[in-house]
């Protein structure tokens, strides 16, 4: 029959570029979409803080202890309303999740970028020189990973003192060594590799090796355990928050929220712990969904 | 078979009927705060400890749920002059292993009391004014001092007494083991493991009367959260110091009871007043020295203080568990002067004071204190940044444990120190010689002056009152003193602490404004 359209392969085929594979694959799952959409609510919501929030809550000229503990709902002296309710000092909740965030996604990302470079030399060099630089490196990571990463940072942030530079340091301290351990491994099959053999065949300078043929081909697993820690470094900041080791009293992150509100949970007080807490959910939750279809996407293995 | 079955029943019946007619054992658990160091009573000298071993032991004079003083192991005592004591002490007491007290036991406590080995905070303070005991006969003995002493009675207080028979040789640990533990108390000591508990039991043949309790273990559980828990799920039958923040919760429940009172404690401010240099954290707001000591400056003083809403503080910081403070104690103790009011809040009028002192800008200050030592301790420093932000004072807040804040407020290394002091004296005279006296520690004044305040009219009229023997007198130039100080905004008195315990339903406890929790106090209620 005439009419029927010629079939597909029949058309030139589209070149396809690799990003836009990424991307089209990527969408395949309404959870991931979803997870992207909330984080992107969220970083929006974070970085624009300071022009949404009803209030600046570390601007404690804002603050009147008057309206301490209110209800969400309840209006405040000065005739606005405080959707989220109020914390014990005061404090608008909506306000101070907004700018809790902020803090939140600031630490949690400067301090993965920085853990993923520190982490990016070592296990480059310990895969691509091998011997005693590999064992020498290899085994610092293994000390560093054999300690629980709560207890290294509580202890790096009761000497360093508070502050938001501080936590990143912190857990820069405590993460690189995951990202030293994944590149390795990675870097280490990829080095076996004809191209890497060609390259030195021709006698390119080793940092060219190194940094433009070995890494650009070691980076997707380092990306998916990227994502995934940043959630985990934002745990982390809140876990060392909560535990009144993070940032000072007067300029509450998420979990300084939740543990001020925490000693009034048994007195009907839940929203206090309640709102801030659902905020760390919904962030690590997002972060989490669109790392997981990052590493379907990612992961040759799982390719059809 | 049949037989059997009859001797069975016989002996559940014969059982059933012993176990009625038993007295079951009257035991109670209470829960502490903060872990005793020790069982020997002039080694550490520290609030949980005396109040724990007041069960065991027992001192000349005691100090009432008021402090008011009570006639203990003394049953009267007088000035004899200026430089002599005469007291007259309680016949047919006797020691936990059945000696009799006598005066030898009181010249044995006096002479051990300076030298135990080790003590981290020493008692011999109260006997220091002490040069010469004389016994006259088993049940008087005289005292006397270099220079009048009108504190003596209260010094004495402090001192709890121990036996010559037991005490002889026995050095800290023999107490901690429980082997020299023998006092005169209505409590024989038990056991006791640090950091963990304390188990006390009656002591029949008590002078006082026979006591509520057979058994009485006193846990140590630091964290308000798990001693909250606790006596919800009536591990305990009492705890002290509620959280303020669960005190809403236990007023709402009929199976609980709540005792409360206005303690000794005064929640205050130093200010840093040790040369005319700029303050240690005090600045212009752009983060230079000041070219003067703004706190220097009465003035400035004042207006710090007006800027404070007290009652904003009592009501919503600590759930009405506090009262708004004008001295350094609440005017039911001695010493204390009626004319002094809190100051009142006034945000104007402190911006205008700082605009007469040279600061109509403000400058930038920061607060320390602590987080783990006074109720609510963070959250009260932030409230004031809030009230000092308001008058135009750039305010940060800084809170450490109070083992790395004391000693840095105790070296001047703080501007704006947010403090507590517990006055176990019950009379302000103390309070006033030690915090706000020109500072002279050979002297014994200004000890804990960690501003260095100093104002010699107040000093002279401090002094004077502590060498007058009337007691009218020396209440009328302690107030005197006191309206001197306070007028001159010496420290900024915040509120006093309004301590609190909580009882399972069936329990009654008498509170004590010294925040002591003592099982005597505690009664089966009817």
């Amino acid at each position: 029959m005439s009419d029927i359209a010629p079939p597909a392969a029949a058309q030139p085929a589209p070149v396809e570029s690799p990003w836009r594979r990424l991307v089209a694959e990527f969408a395949e799952s309404r959870m991931a979409l979803f997870g992207l959409g909330l984080l992107v609510v969220i970083v929006v919501t974070a970085l624009a803080a300071p022009w949404v929030s009803p209030q600046n809550p570390y601007d404690l000229a804002q603050l009147d202890v008057m309206d301490s503990k209110l209800p969400p709902g309840a209006a405040s002296a000065t005739g606005g309303t405080y959707w989220l309710g109020t914390d014990d000092q005061g404090r608008d909740m909506l306000s101070g999740i907004f700018y809790g965030l902020r803090i939140s996604l600031t630490v949690g990302v400067a301090s993965t970028l920085f853990a993923v470079a520190i982490g990016l030399v070592f296990g480059l060099a310990a895969a691509y020189f091998g011997g005693w630089v590999d064992a020498v490196i290899m085994r610092i990571v293994d000390i560093q990973l054999s300690f629980p990463a709560i207890l290294v940072a509580l202890v790096l942030m009761a000497t360093l003192g508070q502050g938001v530079g501080k936590i990143v340091v912190a857990l820069v301290t405590v993460q690189w060594a995951y990202y030293a351990r994944t590149i390795r491994s990675s870097a280490l099959v990829e080095r076996q590799k004809e191209y890497i053999e060609a390259a030195k065949v021709l006698a390119l300078p080793q940092p060219r090796i190194v940094f433009r043929h070995l890494l650009p081909n070691c980076l997707p697993p380092l990306i998916v355990v990227a994502t995934v820690q940043v959630a985990h470094a934002i745990s982390l900041e809140a876990t060392l928050s909560f535990l009144g080791l993070g940032l000072p009293i007067t300029e509450p992150s998420l979990g300084l929220l939740i543990s001020n509100g925490f000693q009034y949970l048994l007195s009907g007080k839940y929203w206090i712990s309640f709102y801030p807490g659902v905020a760390l959910l919904a962030t690590i939750m997002a972060i989490n969904l669109v790392a997981d279809q990052m590493r379907d996407v990612l992961n040759p293995r799982l390719k059809r | 078979m049949l037989r059997t079955i009859r001797i069975a029943l016989g002996a559940i019946a014969f059982g059933a009927f012993t176990l009625a007619h038993a007295a079951p054992e009257r035991a109670v658990a209470i829960g502490l705060q903060a872990a005793i160091t020790s069982i020997d009573p002039h080694y550490h000298n520290l609030s949980p400890n005396n109040s724990m071993l007041l069960h065991i032991f027992e001192p000349l004079i005691m100090r009432d749920p008021n402090q008011k003083l009570v006639p203990a192991l003394a049953t009267s005592w007088k000035a004899i002059d200026d430089l002599t004591w005469e007291f007259k002490l309680r016949k047919n007491v006797k020691w936990h292993d059945g000696s009799p007290f006598t005066a030898e036991d009181v010249v044995f406590t006096l002479k051990r009391v300076p030298d135990v080995p080790n003590s981290p905070s020493s008692f011999a303070t109260f006997t220091k004014p002490i040069v010469d005991v004389k016994v006259v006969d088993p049940h008087t003995i005289v005292f006397k001092t270099a220079s009048p002493h009108v504190l003596l009675p209260s010094d004495l207080a402090s001192v709890l007494i121990v036996s010559r028979a037991n005490g002889e040789k026995a050095t800290t640990a023999d107490y901690n083991s429980g082997k020299a533990a023998i006092g005169t108390g209505p409590y024989k000591f038990g056991e006791y493991v640090q950091n963990q508990h304390v188990i006390l039991k009656a002591n029949y043949g008590y002078w006082g009367g026979e006591q509520p309790w057979d058994k009485v273990t006193f846990k140590i559980i630091s964290n308000p959260a798990a001693r909250v828990a606790a006596l919800l799920s009536r591990d305990v039958q009492m705890i002290e110091t509620v959280p303020t923040s669960d005190i809403a919760r236990f007023s709402q429940d009929a199976n609980f009871t709540l005792a409360d009172k206005v303690s000794n404690r005064v929640i205050y401010v130093h200010l840093w007043q040790w040369s005319d240099k700029s303050p240690p954290y005090v600045t212009t707001k752009d983060g230079k020295p000041l070219d003067k000591n703004p706190f220097k400056d009465a003035r400035v003083r004042k207006a710090l203080s007006m800027a404070i809403n007290r009652d904003a503080i009592a009501e919503r910081i600590m759930e009405k568990k506090a009262v708004p403070a004008a001295q350094l104690l609440a005017d039911s103790f001695y010493g204390t002067s009626r004319k002094l009011k809190p100051a009142k809040y006034d945000p104007e009028g402190a911006k205008k004071l700082l605009a007469e002192a040279g600061y109509p800008n403000g400058f930038a200050m920061t607060i320390h204190g602590t987080n783990n030592r006074y109720i609510n301790d963070d959250k009260i420093a932030q409230t004031l940044a809030q009230f000092y932000t308001r008058i135009g004072i750039d305010t940060k807040v800084e809170t450490m444990p109070a083992g790395v804040y004391f000693s840095k407020a105790t070296n001047g290394e703080y501007g704006y120190m947010l403090l507590g002091w517990g006055t176990e004296s019950g009379e302000q005279g103390s309070s006033l010689r030690s915090l706000l006296a020109t500072r002279d520690p050979a002297k014994g004044m200004g000890v804990n002056n960690r501003g260095r305040y100093s104002n010699p009219a107040m000093d002279e009229q401090l002094s004077k009152a502590l060498v007058t023997m009337d007691d009218k007198k020396r209440e009328g130039l302690i107030q005197l003193a006191a309206e001197t100080a306070m007028n001159d905004t010496a420290l900024i008195p915040i509120h006093f602490e309004v301590s609190t315990w909580g009882c399972a339903k069936g329990y009654r406890y008498t509170p004590r404004t010294d925040q002591y929790t003592l099982a005597m106090d505690l009664k089966p209620a009817k």
